[in-house]
């Protein structure tokens, strides 16, 4: 298997080890080097014949504009429930955008030096996406009827489901790596990937809960979306918007999901004090800001007990009134982080908590196992150091921000700003 | 131990009434060399008043000054300007002292002079910022004629052409800023921004020698001191530097001051809101400090302006809490407010000297103001203070807003290498960090042609 794959690669794109940016490869070479197109039908193609016969349409995808996906995107289909023809009207949209996003980071992958592409993990990773890019242009351009509208939909959550641990894989995949590329590199590469990726997971995702919340009992929707989970109410949701998200109550509860992981470790559960405007709402995807809540947490409560301190973590909640968004801002007294670690408080694998710069192979990835092995169940309070990285890449997806101060000594300051869409326009 | 300020070295020494009769010699020594009689008659109107004809600007050969120009600047670090005053001031470290700041002083205003040579001539020939260019060709030409000081008495007379200068330059600030205003539109933002900041930089950067220089001389020629003796007796102070800032003391005063001032303003009845002060409260470092207290200042007036803005007349105004942090190589100091945030659309020209969201006309005539303000400081203040720039700034009235006090203080804060951030929650409240570098170990901050 792994042969093929490697074979295939070499011919299809010769110039394996080029930098990191999407180009063509040359499709005269492609086409001058395959064998001629296989009488079968092409569900029986293994994953690297399929991609041969589709590279030219591939690279034609990949080089469509991306199309930023806006909160106003995700609601300008109504809500729910969706009349069928809106529902209809949402998969044709996700059914055009989605390829070419898939297609785009397929490029990327493919881009990067062979070593690393080679490493197993990563080349998982970039089998998902040939994989779901496959499944995806197998369903029908424009769905007409509600049973392609439903098929298309389970494959879509196919795929969600397959990409679901995309991020600790490949995180495995360049630490074991890193000998064989910079910091940077993989800093610049994971920048662009991980934000694509948050866009092209939302489209995803919208559209299933959008058609969950039009299909299926509200009870169903409702269990799909774990909105019971995130304290919220069923009639203020669009998909994966809730227009009335209390940001108070769901910092609430990541703070005891992150306090109990303190208690685990470290036997002690730092406090929270929430001042401001507690009770503000504004429209926001939740799970976007619980994973950054959580992270700024973990930080603050990490930071709180290897300090000693037991001043509670402040967090400020205000309303702006210039938009419909929020600042928030996280306090703790966990003594700063120091002049030379600020610089690089914003790198991917950067962290404090492990120092994978051991020879001794065993011990990291030893280490390291404990750290993505929980990540998955979230267990751990830190080991990837991508937290605030991603944190940032998630607020900034829609126009926010992501900004920390520190008074080294005596504690940080890390401001969350956010933007709502005006949801009264639908 | 601070010494209170009336029995500061440099006070004792400048009383007002040598004033004229400098200014008269200084015209005398002009008059000998000028072509046109029109400049001296101006030159010697310019201290009356600021209706000013402005002086054709005298066509004076490049040469002289680009010698001058090609020299580099010589920068010192704060730790510098501490160990040499320190021990042992006697004759010979006098002369040094003197000499140093007799050949610096032209080189620095001569960078300054060529920068200003190099702008459009619509913008130099602007009435403030001639009035500006005349006031430092005249300092670099006094200064350049001063012959190699050979004997304390040369320094004594030397001292007196420094603080003659420094009184003639205590208008400079406002007749820069109402020159940049009025330059909007011949000039991008930008340029004039790095215009001002480098001319500021610069100013600092002299009058820090200048003036520590002087108060070296005071110490110096002060019945009290013995050149054996540690020069801590006289008060923790070497010159300007302030060896042990303490920073909650500091905090404290200015903050007291800050209230007292929107008290004035607005009514003594009017709430003001209190000033928390948190943190290592023992924290002590060396540091200059006038500046200090006018960065200290500026940020507790805005914040206790801006929380009064936005609160009102309530009973409770929200505290203001001033954060004090030391840590092996920086101080820092947080202060946050929750008068409301910034606006976004007014945070990108928060920094900047040419806009600002203040309406000009009104800006322009505050700062006509200000030149006037030298003489009405004995009223304002409880205490008298000395008389230098940064002190009628610091203390200037509270309804006089000059809609530059964060470009200002940064520039302050920058100067020995520390840094001013603001970050604002719109619809809250605003944080500002100020760091600063504790051993003052870095040399000026000044890129070596900013000098």
């Amino acid at each position: 298997m792994r042969i093929s794959h490697i074979s295939a690669a070499r011919r299809l794109c010769p110039r394996v080890a080029a930098p990191l940016r999407l180009h063509r490869c040359q499709s005269s070479i492609t086409t001058a080097n395959l064998p001629p197109p296989l009488a079968v039908p092409p569900e029986s193609l293994s994953l690297s014949e399929w991609s041969a016969t589709v590279e030219e349409e591939l690279i034609k995808l990949a080089s469509r504009p991306l199309r930023p996906l806006t909160l106003a995107d995700l609601i300008r289909f109504g809500r729910p429930p969706l009349s069928p023809k809106s529902l209809l009207a949402s998969a044709r949209f996700t059914r055009e955008n989605l390829p070419v996003r898939l297609s785009r980071r397929i490029l990327a992958l493919r881009n990067l030096p062979f070593i690393i592409v080679s490493n197993p993990h990563v080349s998982q990773i970039f089998d998902n996406y040939r994989q779901s890019l496959r499944a995806i242009i197998a369903s029908p351009l424009h769905p007409t009827t509600p049973a392609e509208e439903h098929k298309f939909t389970e494959t879509l959550t196919d795929i969600v489901k397959t990409h679901s641990n995309t991020i600790p894989t490949l995180a495995r995949g360049f630490l074991e790596c890193r000998r064989y590329t910079t910091p940077a590199e993989v800093t610049s590469f994971l920048d662009q990937h991980l934000r694509e990726r948050i866009g092209t997971r939302l489209m995803a995702e919208q559209h299933i809960a959008l058609h969950l919340a039009s299909t299926t009992s509200p009870e169903e929707a409702a269990a799909h979306t774990a909105i019971q989970d995130l304290g919220g109410d069923a009639s203020t949701y669009i998909g994966t918007i809730d227009t009335a998200l209390q940001p108070a109550r769901l910092i609430h509860s990541c703070s005891s999901f992150v306090g109990d992981i303190c208690e685990l470790r470290y036997g002690v559960r730092p406090q929270i004090v929430i001042d401001g405007d507690p009770d503000v709402r504004f429209p926001y995807i939740p799970v976007h800001l619980e994973y950054i809540a959580t992270e700024l947490l973990k930080n603050a409560f990490r930071a709180t007990v290897e300090a000693g301190a037991t001043d509670p973590v402040r967090i400020t909640i205000a309303k702006d009134p210039y938009s419909e968004g929020i600042s928030m801002r996280v306090r703790d007294r966990g003594g700063g982080i120091s002049p030379d670690d600020f610089p690089n408080i914003w790198s991917y694998s950067f962290t404090t908590f492990s120092n994978a710069g051991d020879e001794n192979e065993d011990d990291a990835l030893g280490r390291f196992n404990t750290g993505v092995a929980s990540v998955g169940d979230g267990s751990s309070i830190a080991g990837l150091g991508y937290g605030l990285p991603l944190s940032r890449a998630y607020a900034e997806y829609f126009g926010g921000s992501l900004q920390v101060q520190s008074a080294y000594g005596w504690g940080t300051d890390v401001y969350l700003k956010l933007k709502g869409v005006a949801v009264d326009t639908i | 131990m601070l010494l209170p300020p009336s029995s500061h070295p440099l006070l004792c020494a400048s009383p007002l009434t040598r004033l004229p009769r400098h200014l008269l010699s200084l015209a005398k020594y002009r008059q000998s060399h000028v072509a046109l009689s029109a400049g001296v008659s101006a030159s010697f109107r310019r201290h009356q008043s600021l209706q000013v004809t402005p002086a054709p600007s005298r066509w004076r050969s490049p040469t002289v000054l680009d010698s001058y120009v090609e020299k580099p600047a010589r920068p010192i670090s704060l730790r510098q300007l501490i160990f040499f005053g320190g021990r042992n001031l006697d004759d010979k470290r006098i002369i040094n002292s003197a000499n140093y700041v007799r050949t610096e002083l032209p080189v620095r205003l001569a960078h300054r002079i060529r920068d200003m040579q190099k702008l459009p001539y619509v913008v130099v020939t602007n009435r403030h910022l001639s009035y500006v260019y005349e006031l430092y060709y005249e300092a670099f030409e006094s200064f350049r004629k001063v012959p190699e000081i050979k004997t304390v008495e040369d320094n004594d007379r030397f001292c007196e052409v420094i603080k003659a200068t420094l009184k003639e330059h205590l208008t400079v600030i406002p007749r820069l800023a109402m020159g940049v205003l009025e330059c909007r539109d011949l000039l991008p933002a930008e340029q004039l921004d790095k215009f001002m900041h480098s001319l500021l930089r610069s100013r600092i950067s002299r009058r820090v020698i200048a003036e520590q220089h002087l108060a070296l001389t005071d110490t110096f020629n002060s019945p009290f001191h013995f050149p054996d003796a540690p020069i801590y007796h006289h008060g923790d102070f070497v010159g300007e530097v302030f060896l042990r800032c303490n920073a909650k003391e500091v905090v404290e005063r200015v903050g007291a001051y800050a209230q007292e001032l929107a008290r004035k303003a607005h009514g003594d009845n009017h709430p003001v809101p209190e000033i928390i002060i948190e943190g290592h409260m023992d924290t002590t470092f060396p540091y200059i400090l006038s500046h200090l207290e006018y960065i200290i200042g500026e940020l507790l007036r805005n914040s206790i302006e801006a929380t009064i803005e936005h609160h009102g007349s309530k009973p409770d105004l929200p505290p203001i809490t001033v954060l004090i942090c030391h840590a092996p190589k920086h101080v820092i100091f947080r202060v946050s407010d929750q008068g409301g945030g910034i606006p976004p659309e007014e945070t990108e020209d928060l920094w900047s000297f040419a806009k600002s969201k203040r309406s000009d006309l009104a800006r322009l005539k505050n700062f006509a103001q200000v030149p006037k303000m030298a003489g009405t400081l004995q009223e304002l203040q409880p205490e008298p203070a000395a008389q230098t720039s940064l002190h009628t700034l610091t203390y200037r009235p509270p309804d006089l807003k000059l809609g530059m006090g964060l470009p200002m203080t940064r520039v302050y804060a920058e100067y020995w290498g520390g840094s001013l951030q603001q970050t604002s929650m719109e619809g809250y409240g605003t944080d500002v960090f100020l760091h600063i570098e504790k051993l003052g170990n870095r040399l000026e901050q000044l890129n070596i042609d900013h000098l």
